[in-house]
């Protein structure tokens, strides 16, 4: 018999687990194609399946009762706070008015030198070897060190404060919170430092963040040493796996796709919409979550206060509805634009213009460099749950 | 034909002006610097604003006949 909830069928699938590569797209394509809402029951509180383009794209735009109070289905106390995303509303807004600006394309644009110079010293130092784990000695110390730099810290931290984040990471999808909180000590007390240190020299506010936090007020207040700390790590957070996790998709998508993969080394003019249609075809922040505030009725699904509710992005941006044949790589396809793999709403991705510049700076300079690479053979890959992302990929090229 | 900009549904996503450079432009938040406004889109911009408007996830741009517009 089939089991439904506030007449919602009832859903057992368990999102949190490793699988094989692509497992978590097949089974959120499944779900989605069952039914057009499902109430998934594998956490203490389950949550509502929103699926569809259209239904998510609508759930991202109802902040005023569908909160960030739960940010991930998944693991809706997370317990780790994150700024500006844990607020809502005119709060949410003002925050983002300070830190927007260094989001902007015209920021971001200040950083494509230093993008492009790290990005090529990086594919330098692997080329003459003929192999890598692509994970390990690229996808991750890029961004990392990117990161680092945005901040004005020294890019030669990056491999102590590696291991950190990915344990903190852990956290958000119950890893051992001991160790979690362990983490997130040491990254806040690495950050406190900083931040003291720009107290007592600082930079220029307009190009240096840290010292733009310093001296941004909001409603005449500055901002918190504790609030400074959590946005200094709710960027760490945002920028480090999801660039890592969306380098692997493509580059194991374009080591197995010849055709794809000539296209972008032929016309390297190609490369945003090729972006683009990467960030819609492997969204590996697969879903957000969101926390009903208002007793409401969601086409005909009954929600009540306190509901935890799942904004199916990966579902969103594979919907067939809205994307033809949405399992296929199409360059130029139409309304790629509006994927949601940065979210929507008020809440979208603060990074987006950063992450669009970094995957772009990859695709042209790899590729320019090393054009032809392949999958080493026998090699099984995997996906890690949660928030999807590839524990390794090994490549290989001719030298 | 006209454009015009919700200032409300824009979220900054900043698709639009990408696709339509010289139409549309960034403030320094990343939002479209034309929102809250309708504007005379030139003969020659015409598939631009198009694309621009297929492009906002917010579905904040509106594309206006400027024929019917005036008829109502
Ligand atoms: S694409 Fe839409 S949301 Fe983004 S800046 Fe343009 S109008 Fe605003």
């Amino acid at each position: 018999m089939t089991q439904t909830r506030r007449g919602c069928p009832v859903s057992h699938t368990e999102y949190g687990e490793d699988s094989e590569l692509y497992g978590h797209y097949a089974l959120i394509d499944a779900e989605r194609e069952a039914s057009r809402f499902h109430f998934n029951d594998t956490r203490p509180r389950g949550f509502w399946m929103v699926q569809r383009y259209e239904d998510v794209l609508e759930g991202f735009q109802k902040h005023d009762v569908w909160t960030t109070s739960a940010r991930s289905a998944l693991n809706p106390e997370s317990g780790i706070a994150l700024l500006p995303q844990d607020l809502n509303g005119q709060d949410h807004a003002k925050l983002r008015r300070v830190l927007n600006p260094f989001f902007s394309p015209a920021a971001v644009k200040r950083t494509e030198s230093l993008a492009h110079e790290r990005c090529v010293e990086l594919i330098e130092e692997v080329r003459p070897k003929g192999r890598c784990d692509f994970v390990a000695e690229f996808a991750i110390r890029y961004p990392t060190d990117l990161f680092l730099a945005l901040l004005g810290l020294p890019v030669s931290d990056g491999d102590f404060f590696l291991p950190w984040s990915e344990t903190l990471f852990q956290g958000f999808f119950g890893g051992d919170p001991a160790e979690t909180a362990e983490a997130k000590r040491k990254i806040l007390e690495y950050f406190d430092t900083a931040v003291n240190e720009r107290r007592a020299a600082p930079r220029d506010p307009k190009t240096d963040m840290v010292s733009r936090l310093i001296e941004a007020r909001i409603d005449g207040e500055p901002l918190t040493q504790d609030d400074i700390l959590t946005i200094c790590m709710t960027l760490m957070l945002a920028g480090l796996d999801t660039t890592r996790s969306a380098l692997g998709y493509m580059f194991t998508h374009l080591a197995t796709h010849e055709d794809d993969r000539r296209g972008i080394i032929d016309r390297p003019e190609r490369v945003p919409a090729a972006v683009e249609e990467f960030l819609r075809l492997y969204p590996l922040v697969f879903q957000a979550g969101r926390e009903v505030h208002e007793d409401t009725d969601f086409h005909g699904v009954p929600l009540a206060k306190g509901d935890v509710v799942w904004l199916g992005i990966a579902s969103a941006n594979r919907d067939p509805r809205k994307y033809p044949d949405p399992d296929r790589f199409v360059l130029g396809r139409e309304g790629v634009n509006q994927n949601l793999a940065f979210g929507a709403g008020p809440h979208r991705c603060l990074g987006m213009h950063l992450a669009r510049l970094e995957l772009a700076v990859v695709l042209r300079e790899w590729h320019a460099r090393i054009p032809d690479y392949r999958v080493e053979p026998g090699v099984r890959l995997t996906e890690r749950g949660g928030q999807l992302t590839m524990p390794t990929l090994p490549l290989e090229w001719e030298v | 034909m006209r454009l015009s900009i919700d200032a409300d549904r824009c979220m900054g996503h900043g698709r639009c002006y990408s696709m339509a450079e010289g139409l549309l432009s960034d403030d320094e938040e990343g939002f479209v610097a034309e929102r809250g406004r309708v504007i005379e889109v030139p003969a020659e911009l015409l598939a631009d604003a198009r694309e621009a408007a297929a492009a906002c996830p917010e579905g904040a741009i509106a594309l206006l006949d400027s024929a019917s517009a005036a008829d109502a």
